[in-house]
């Protein structure tokens, strides 16, 4: 049993995808040993800012031994009418390098042949290793990499050593530009010098005596150790979460806590404002509701004092900044922001930020019959909601992402209603994809009208989005718009919003590319809401904009999918639409031109399932309405049986064509079920 | 007690130490900057893909920054060490680390934090990655290996060191406020600049015409446009220069749109990419006469 280690060497990597790339290559070299039937007993991935790798812990030397099976010839051409070996089958032992004895006969389908079996000794795992492993960080992949010598290897940061030891031998490959070697590098605050290892079990201990904690797990909780011991003594509770602590832990190779305070006056503060800084200042862990923070280093324990100096002075000058330009803009108003809007082009040939806030509350009153919402309140809202993007704070590079939230504050402090504070602040969420959503009505009404309008702004500002290209975000803002309407079970057609928003405008466009834009994200939606393609092509090929109405006729058609009637109804709409093709409108269904049996059936059953089917699809009782639509199934198989649509007789023709259409039509007000894709359709 | 480490020392001492590693010691441009990426010493240097190290203090403007001389920490102009290295050396870190010893950081007292920062400056078409570098928690230097410089793929990798000399010497000398940096062992950085931060914050915030500079930025935008087809390309990458600094006073006078905005460093960035197409088309051209007279 042997071990290995395997360590890259880098200037510190990225730390968002440290942890990824680090299992992926452990993943890749536990991978190859399973395929390379080489056993091991422990593997232990490891990740610091400036190395990764993995060690592995008893190894076989040898990949195990195969059997292999070679087929030969023919017996009856291998053998002589003596059963003696032919010339046939001497030429295929000597060319396999194989004796008499290690052949048998076998049947296969074609007859009986001779068959060559050998064990094949294992490849040293030392020669594996060597040519292996650099064939895996070659073909590794990362979201972002670099060349830093050239036409050099790519990869997130420069590698400046590997260390690759079998046991005790290193492993010379050459990758990178670096020759790998038993060597590794301690952590720079305590060293430069080499540290060099005989064999792979020293590596923890060496390393840890070199200032690094190797293994992320080891560290993690030594982080939150070090910080519990340093708050020991102090008040307040560490607001900390998962995410803060792994990123911490990609960003440092031996932590140590340090707790460190700021000027009480800070705490005037509004509380995001106090988190924005101490999160953009390297993870600061708050202790609320003091006035103390708590500091993960990754250098020597004697380093501390100047630690705590150093981001005493960091975060009290940022924090100084903040309450500059906070207390600035609580003088001057927010009455002052909203004038100042009118001098802020929004986008160009659109008119001001002020315009934008004036057009949003317009575009309230389309939202008129939304129920639990209270108008007044929107329309406050929507008049201050710009405002905040004029103010100090939010124009400062650090705190742009406070919009919404500082315009919340300042409307408090003009003297606003709460209502009107909650929903100016919430009208950005969702921000990202899984963001939190505003939890009031005007919150969500008054986020939706905005993103409404980034849309149509920027489709008339010759801004819309365009393969990669979505400079004013408009993917984000339609997505979220959807969701948002879909979240709160608004009974809106998007289609109409965008209508009534035009006229605001007073501006021509064809709303034929918004709207393929807002099937497209809504299609989107459906998806990510696990509803397949057909179905949703099925539904939003006659919709009305409405993506609760949508998710409902999906959900039904979902449900149905699979059962056989359903199967074979589809089949149906599929001749129905075929045979529609490129046909004019007939016309209504002349009764007394209905000539067999199956037209006349198929008329008056159609026409007794309209009447049904309106209340049910006014209802939304999508699942009966197609259960009513299924009903006609026989009938139609039976029609397209009996009846030759595509007759000589003109007046005859047109007049079943006619009747197609009617009941095509009936099918429409659900969904264009001819959509749906039948497995084995291509076939 | 020690005698004060003054910051007059410290750009010597800094100085000295990436000299001795081969650097050739230049000057600031004569012009305004927003940092010494601008310089033509880096700017037109790095398309070259030839061997060049370098170092030199850059006098580095910053409109947005300024606070009338309130904030300790935030003034609207500041020093740079900037230092080019091209080749990037496979020991760079270390020689970056060793630097900071040889200015009085022992390493083991202090914590240095290579924090990832994606470097790019829209207004030159140039990117890099690589890291603000933090020292006990303040950015001290900008570390980068350039990818990209007006628009074209680097092919020898340079990597550029900036320095921030004032807060460098803030932390050595322990000081809370850089208008208390001992610039020698009389006067202090407050006394040089104090004034100028207070007048330039006016200027930037309140006073600047920017009738005046958008139609300035609109001038030199053509004349660089104008210098450009005769060929030149170093008269017409000051034009350039010029306009980025305008747009830098427009945008700390807040009278630009978020788009317009955008539009403005879009203009910035062609004439930067001009300028780099020009030049590189200017060497290669050399090398093909060269080729023939050889």
């Amino acid at each position: 049993m042997i071990d290995f280690l395997l360590e890259i060497g880098f200037e510190e990597f990225p730390p968002s995808f440290l942890k990824k790339s680090a299992n992926e290559l452990s993943d890749r070299i536990v991978d190859l040993l399973m395929k390379q039937r080489i056993f091991h007993r422990s593997v232990r991935v490891i990740y610091t800012p400036r190395r990764m790798g993995v060690l592995i812990l008893g190894l076989t030397r040898k990949q195990k031994p195969q059997i292999i099976e070679i087929q030969g010839p023919p017996k009856k051409l291998a053998f002589n009418e003596n059963d003696q070996p032919t010339e046939m089958l001497q030429g295929f032992l000597k060319a396999n390098d194989l004796t008499q004895a290690q052949i048998t006969i076998k049947k296969i389908k074609k007859g009986e042949y001779v068959c060559g079996k050998k064990e094949v000794a294992g490849v040293n795992t030392e020669d594996i290793l060597y040519k292996e492993v650099p064939k895996i960080l070659e073909t590794m992949e990362f979201p972002k990499t670099m060349i830093w010598t050239k036409g050099g290897t790519k990869f997130p940061r420069p590698i400046r050593w590997i260390l690759a030891l079998l046991d005790r031998r290193p492993l010379k490959f050459k990758f990178a530009g670096v020759r790998a070697d038993r060597h590794s590098r301690p952590n720079q605050h305590f060293s430069f010098k080499p540290i060099r290892l005989e064999k792979p079990r020293e590596y923890i201990n060496f390393l840890r005596h070199g200032g690094v904690v190797v293994d992320p797990n080891e560290r993690r909780k030594l982080i939150v150790k070090r910080m519990k011991k340093a708050i020991e003594k102090t008040a307040g509770k560490a607001l900390y979460t998962k995410e803060m602590i792994e990123e911490i832990n990609c960003t440092t190779e031996y932590p140590e806590a340090v707790v460190v305070e700021f000027d009480e006056k800070y705490l005037e503060l509004p509380e995001e404002v106090l988190l924005t800084v101490l999160k953009a200042q390297g993870d600061l862990i708050w202790l609320k509701p003091t006035n103390k923070f708590v500091c993960i280093f990754s250098a020597k324990k004697k380093a501390l004092q100047n630690v705590k100096k150093g981001y005493m002075l960091v975060v009290g000058s940022k924090l100084y900044d903040a309450l500059f330009y906070f207390q600035n803009d609580l003088k001057q108003g927010m009455d002052s922001m909203v004038e100042q809007t009118r001098r802020m082009m929004w986008l160009k040939g659109l008119g001001s930020l002020y315009d934008k806030a004036a057009r949003l509350r317009d575009f309230s009153d389309f939202f008129e019959q939304v129920p639990d919402l209270d108008i007044g309140t929107l329309k406050r809202a929507a008049s201050l909601c710009k405002a905040d993007l004029l103010s100090g704070m939010i124009r400062e590079k650090d705190f742009t992402s406070l919009q919404g939230i500082m315009g919340g504050y300042y409307a408090r402090a003009r003297g606003e209603d709460e209502a009107v504070v909650a929903a100016i602040k919430e009208h950005y969420l969702p921000v990202f994809a899984g963001d939190a959503m505003p939890s009031t009505r005007e919150g969500v009404v008054l986020s939706i009208c905005d993103k409404i309008d980034n849309i149509v702004g920027a489709f008339l500002s010759g801004n819309r989005p365009s393969g990669s290209s979505d400079p004013l975000a408009v993917r984000r803002n339609g997505y979220a718009a959807v969701s948002l309407i879909d979240a709160n079970s608004l009974d809106i057609s998007f289609f109409d919003a965008v209508k009534a928003l035009l006229k605001l405008y007073n501006k021509d466009i064809e709303q034929g590319i918004l709207f393929e834009f807002i099937n497209e994200r809504s299609t989107r939606f459906l998806l990510d809401k696990k509803y397949r393609y057909d179905e949703i092509n099925a539904v939003l090929a006659y919709w009305r904009g409405d993506i609760v109405d949508a998710r409902m006729r999906c959900a039904a058609l979902k449900q149905m999918r699979g059962k056989t009637e359903f199967t074979k109804l589809v089949i149906g709409q599929k001749r129905v639409r075929n045979i529609l093709k490129g046909q004019k409108k007939t016309g209504d269904v002349k009764v007394e031109l209905l000539e067999k049996p199956a037209e006349k059936t198929l008329y008056q059953k159609g026409y007794a399932i309209a009447e049904k089917l309106e209340p049910m699809v006014e209802q939304q009782n999508y699942s009966e309405a197609l259960r009513l639509l299924l009903e006609m199934r026989t009938d139609i198989d039976k029609f397209f049986d009996d009846v030759m649509v595509m007759c000589d007789d003109i007046p005859l023709r047109n007049n079943r064509l006619a009747l197609v259409s009617y009941i095509n039509d009936l099918f429409l007000r659900y969904a264009d079920l001819s959509q749906i894709v039948i497995e084995g359709e291509k076939n | 007690m020690r005698k004060v480490y003054t910051f007059e020392n410290l750009i010597l001492d800094l100085s000295k130490f990436w000299q001795k590693k081969g650097c050739l010691l230049y000057q600031p441009y004569n012009s305004e900057v927003g940092a010494g990426t601008f310089n033509p010493a880096t700017f037109i240097r790095v398309l070259d893909n030839k061997p060049w190290n370098v170092c030199y203090v850059e006098i580095c403007k910053r409109p947005r920054d300024g606070r009338y001389a309130e904030n300790p920490l935030r003034f609207q102009q500041f020093y740079q060490l900037q230092v080019i290295m091209q080749p990037a050396p496979g020991e760079i870190q270390r020689f970056f680390l060793e630097s900071l010893e040889s200015v009085g950081f022992k390493l083991k007292e202090h914590e240095v934090r290579f924090v990832e920062g994606d470097w790019d400056a829209p207004t030159l078409g140039a990117w890099g990655l690589g890291w603000e570098v933090w020292l006990d928690g303040l950015e001290i230097c900008q570390f980068t290996y350039f990818q990209q410089a007006g628009g074209l793929d680097l092919e020898e990798i340079p990597v550029e060191l900036s320095f921030g000399l004032e807060r460098i010497a803030m932390l050595l000398q322990g000081v809370k406020s850089v208008f208390d940096l001992k610039w020698n062992h009389t006067q202090t950085w407050g006394d040089v600049y104090r004034q100028n931060e207070i007048e330039f914050s006016k200027y930037n915030f309140t006073a600047a015409d920017a009738k005046f500079l958008v139609s300035l930025f609109n001038q030199f935008e053509a004349e660089a446009t104008r210098l450009f087809e005769q060929g030149l390309v170093l008269p017409g990458y000051d034009c350039t220069i010029k306009c980025s600094h305008i747009f830098n006073v427009l945008e700390a006078r807040g009278t630009i749109s978020i788009s317009e905005r955008a539009k403005m460093i879009a203009r910035v960035r062609a004439l930067a990419n001009h300028a780099a197409m020009l030049y590189k088309q200017k060497i290669s051209e050399q090398n093909e006469m060269q080729k023939g007279t050889e």
